[in-house]
């Protein structure tokens, strides 16, 4: 991957695919420093020499270097056998050539026109700005045989903004600091196999830990300085696969001012080893016990008789409905859930494991389950400080329908969740996930070999939002580990939160 | 007992080819089969396939008597009912029907009521205050005859030629009357001296005009859709509906906007197609998801397909929600398919206006009294395959496939008579339906 880098960094038409040249201020400026390293316009530069200029090969660096080089080497197989090279290419050099191929195939990505791009670009054509980009293994598969042919599916001129980067999905083009680990973390996120709130604030977390163990200060740098900005480059890394959770958000935040206020005399290791035990007890108290709080505080408004609905999957709800099973209390559990993610099936398997009496049934039902109900149990996202509940698509209507049928709406939310952002509606801010996941035919990226003129046309969309917006008049009680509360009292708990 | 159908799949279109060639009484059992096993399903082919196999029967059967016509109409229609309780349309059919006949032989007893005093059929006809302008024919008191004096040879033959000619043929008036009680037929020119035929010539007539309304609603419906959706809106829509993709199209030749389809998992899923399930039932009043998108994208409509999970998060963007029932209920609630109650919901919610596309034949005069016998629940392996076994072996699914949304949701209906406030729906049922059958089917689904 190395070399590709290097000739991506060359190629001074690089400003077209410019694609992830979005998020890290800091991420560049340590390009910057680097910049000199790869001379402009020449072939690509020798892994050996590359290597020379890195202050300190560390360990994990190698590693991370042979992975890279693995990835370089499927990506050049995989252009081997896509489309016929495009004669356009500006340059002749080999390996531009794939790299321009490769540009080409990205723009012609439906959700990806060159004009964005252009505008997303930020000043400096930094090398690690300039990642190619992969689609997503569902689209890759089948544009390969011929992107070009492929419209551009319109853009909802109301969602337009929701409409970033599509998401990395392998790690082609990472940058040179981004840890090995974080590389796999990002791929289990943006394939939905880490997923959800609570999750991916952990492993996030539990892997900054190995990050950090594995962090070596470079020569005439302080660890609270140089640590901050090496952390940023994971961070936008992981920001490419998937935009960050709220959770993730807040834990981030945790972490950048815990490093700050480390005494730059403090020798190395101790400062680490500091910095890990602090991660350690911010899992625990933020998530752990917290996670406990809530579901014994949850778990004792269960009654006998009692009939649950839950919403796709929440590891809290799960924690109380489980809680509550083994109090020996006797009551039923409606598992609702929805297309694409179907995260409530493991939910409902999980639950049925343990004892409890599941039905699950499809979230366009909900006005009979929900009639069925005695208490709604919501997971969530983040709680905005308006008072909403912005978690994942699909909950807002269940919210909605008990609220009509009066029936008591109880969202379980660890304060790590809370965020002072406010928000009215679920498309002013959301996640857009690449629709060819739905799985309808026609999303204007069919599957290869299905595709009539019509499935392909440019009109016909695909829309995959990730969370919606629950108002708050919906939400009887939330849940926290400082107490169950009113909407209305979330941003006092996020103060709370954030000043301890 | 399936219709002999060579080539053709069991539906709608195999009955209505086998119709013409079986006996009434086999074409009867072959319908009540084909309801039972849910090969004819959806309110437009049930009404469809009603309306044929009544006409057949009043063609064929031979009765001297109104009272036993509509006997033996009852008799049929109540199989047909059983067979599939949960179909309402069936019964609105029938109910038309009967409506029909009673129409005309009280006209007649009317007609004759000078002459000839009572014929037989009054016992019958109790004064129907849901008809007001029925016509009295005054100039043809002297050719009627009792119905129980006339023969039935020439009646037959008669009944096979071309009907007497009528001043409004169906066709000609669209959408400014339907056909059915109520509505005023024009009194019959012809002097045969046969009551009974001249009667069943009427109401064969009158049968086939309730077939052609049914065929021509949802372009009926279609014509109202310029007064409803203006340019750049954003209609929001659920489930593949041939009565809103018609009404969508006629707005598209003349305006630009956006369609939100909601996917309507776990029914009607698009991958269902592709796994080797193709949709057979082109007759299908739900229509085909794939036609949908296409008829729509084609028409240069942008068409936005979202999960119905994501109903929520667009009904902020959304101007309209338009939804196709299954079933509209007298006090101006409905029955469609699950997920439409959220969907109006979540639409009365953000004050969108909700309108509901339904033909007069889909308004029924039952009310809404027990709910979940009208709920049709669906097979649970459309929601969970067989594949996911853990999960099938220690979970209940259900998969209803119907929800009922009140009437107190719902801003607008649009019949292929105009646009009506639900409050009103309970008249035009009113005018469609007659008392006396309104009760008798009440007591046959039950």
């Amino acid at each position: 991957m190395v070399s590709i880098l290097a000739s991506d960094q060359d190629n001074p038409d690089g400003s077209k695919s410019n694609g992830q040249g979005k998020d890290s201020r800091s991420s560049e400026a340590q390009d910057h420093s680097k910049a000199p390293v790869a001379p402009n316009g020449n072939k690509a530069i020798p892994e050996k020499s590359a290597a020379q200029k890195n202050e300190k090969p560390s360990g994990a660096e190698l590693k991370k270097r042979a992975k890279a080089e693995k990835a370089a080497k499927r990506a050049q197989s995989k252009q081997g056998q896509q489309a016929p090279p495009n004669d356009a290419s500006k340059s002749t050099k080999p390996e531009n050539k794939k790299l321009s191929d490769e540009k080409e195939s990205i723009q012609s990505s439906p959700q990806h026109p060159p004009a964005k791009l252009q505008h997303r670009r930020s000043g400096s054509a930094s090398a690690s700005s300039q990642r190619p980009l992969q689609l997503r293994p569902g689209q890759q598969q089948a544009p390969a045989a011929e992107p070009e042919s492929r419209k551009e599916p319109q853009k909802l001129a109301f969602i337009s903004h929701l409409y970033g980067i599509p998401r990395r999905t392998s790690i082609a083009g990472a940058g040179k600091d981004v840890h090995p680990s974080i590389f796999a973390l990002g791929l289990q996120m943006s394939n939905y196999i880490i997923c959800g709130s609570n999750a991916r604030c952990l492993s996030t977390l539990l892997v900054f830990k190995r990050v950090i163990e594995a962090y070596v200060t470079p020569p005439n740098n302080s660890l609270p300085r140089d640590l901050t900005i090496h952390l940023s480059a994971q961070i936008d890394y992981l920001k490419s696969c998937r935009p960050l959770s709220v959770s993730m958000g807040n834990a981030i935040r945790w972490l950048k001012l815990t490093i700050s206020t480390i005494d730059p005399d403090t020798p190395e290791h101790q400062a680490k080893t500091k910095l890990c035990s602090a991660i350690d007890n911010f899992i625990r108290e933020r998530i752990t016990v917290a996670g406990q709080a809530i579901a014994s505080s949850a778990s004792s408004r269960i009654q006998d008789g009692d009939v649950i609905v839950t919403f796709a999957k929440s590891s809290i709800v799960e924690r109380t409905l489980a809680e509550a099973y083994r109090q020996g209390k006797n009551f039923q559990v409606i598992v609702a859930d929805s297309e694409p993610l179907f995260e409530g099936r493991n939910s409902a398997i999980a639950l049925a494991n343990l004892g409890l009496q599941v039905q699950y049934a499809s979230i366009n039902t909900l006005s009979h389950f929900v009639q069925d109900a005695t208490k709604v149990f919501l997971g969530a996202h983040g709680m905005m400080s308006n008072g909403r509940l912005y978690s994942r698509i699909g909950t807002a209507l269940v919210a909605m329908m008990a609220r009509d049928l009066d029936i008591p709406v109880l969202v379980l939310c660890e304060s790590i969740k809370f965020t002072d952002k406010v928000a009215l509606d679920s498309i002013a801010t959301n996640e857009l996930a690449p629709s060819h996941e739905l799985g309808f035919v026609g999303t204007g990226v069919g599957k290869a070999g299905e595709e009539d003129e019509w499935r392909s046309a440019s009109n016909l969309v695909g829309l995959n939002l990730m969370y919606d917006l629950t108002p708050a008049q919906c939400i009887h009680m939330v849940i926290t580990e400082y107490g169950s509360l009113p909407p209305s009292s979330v941003p006092v708990v996020q103060r709370l939160s954030t000043n301890t | 007992m399936p219709p002999p159908a060579g080539t053709l799949t069991p539906g709608l279109a195999s009955f209505l080819s086998s119709l013409k060639s079986s006996p009434i009484e086999t074409s009867v059992e072959s319908l009540v089969s084909l309801l039972r096993r849910r090969q004819i399903r959806g309110s437009r082919s049930c009404a469809i396939a009603t309306a044929h196999l009544l006409r057949m029967v009043l063609r064929n059967i031979p009765v001297r008597d109104v009272t036993k016509l509509i006997d033996r109409v009852q008799q049929i229609g109540q199989r047909l009912a059983e067979a599939q309780p949960k179909e309402l349309a069936i019964g609105n059919i029938l109910r038309r029907i009967l409506g029909l006949i009673r129409d005309e032989a009280e006209e007649d007893r009317d007609r004759e009521a000078g002459g000839y005093g009572e014929t037989g059929i009054g016992s019958r006809n109790a004064t129907s205050i849901t008809s007001p302008d029925r016509q009295p024919g005054p100039t043809e008191k002297r050719s009627l005859l009792a119905p129980n004096t006339s023969t039935t040879a020439p009646a037959i033959t008669s009944l096979f030629s071309p009907v007497p000619l009528k001043s409004a043929s169906p066709t000609s008036t669209p959408g400014t009357h339907t056909p059915g009680g109520g509505s005023p037929i024009a009194a019959p020119l012809s002097s045969t001296p046969n009551t009974a035929q001249d009667l069943r010539a009427e109401v064969v007539e009158g049968v086939q005009e309730i077939i052609d309304e049914l065929n021509q609603a949802d372009d009926q419906i279609a014509g109202y859709a310029i007064d409803h959706i203006h340019s750049s809106e954003v209609v929001l829509t659920y489930r593949p509906s041939m009565t809103v993709q018609r009404f969508i199209l006629k707005a598209a030749a003349k305006r630009k906007f956006t369609v939100i389809h909601a996917g309507p998992f776990p029914n009607d899923h698009w991958p269902r197609r592709l796994a080797g399930n193709p949709n057979t039932s082109l007759d299908d009043d739900e229509g085909n998801p794939e036609r949908f998108q296409k008829s729509l994208t084609v028409a240069g409509v942008t068409v936005v397909m979202i999960p119905f999970s994501a109903v929520f998060a667009l009904m902020s963007r959304t101007s309209k929600v338009i939804l196709d029932p299954h079933i509209v209920l007298a006090d101006g609630s409905l029955v469609a398919p699950a997920g439409a109650r959220a969907m109006a919901q979540a639409a009365s919610m953000h004050q969108t206006p909700v309108i509901v596309l339904s033909g007069v034949y889909k308004l029924s005069p039952v009310y809404p009294s027990d709910v979940k016998t009208l709920i049709e629940t669906g097979n649970p392996s459309s929601v969970v395959g067989y594949d996911q076994g853990s999960l099938l072996e220690k979970i209940d699914i259900k998969n209803p496939l119907f929800d009922h949304v009140p009437a107190d949701i719902v801003d607008l209906y649009i019949t292929n008579l105009g646009g009506h406030a639900p409050s009103y729906l309970y008249r035009i049922i009113a005018d469609h339906y007659r008392n006396e059958d309104i009760h008798l089917m009440r007591s046959d689904l039950e």
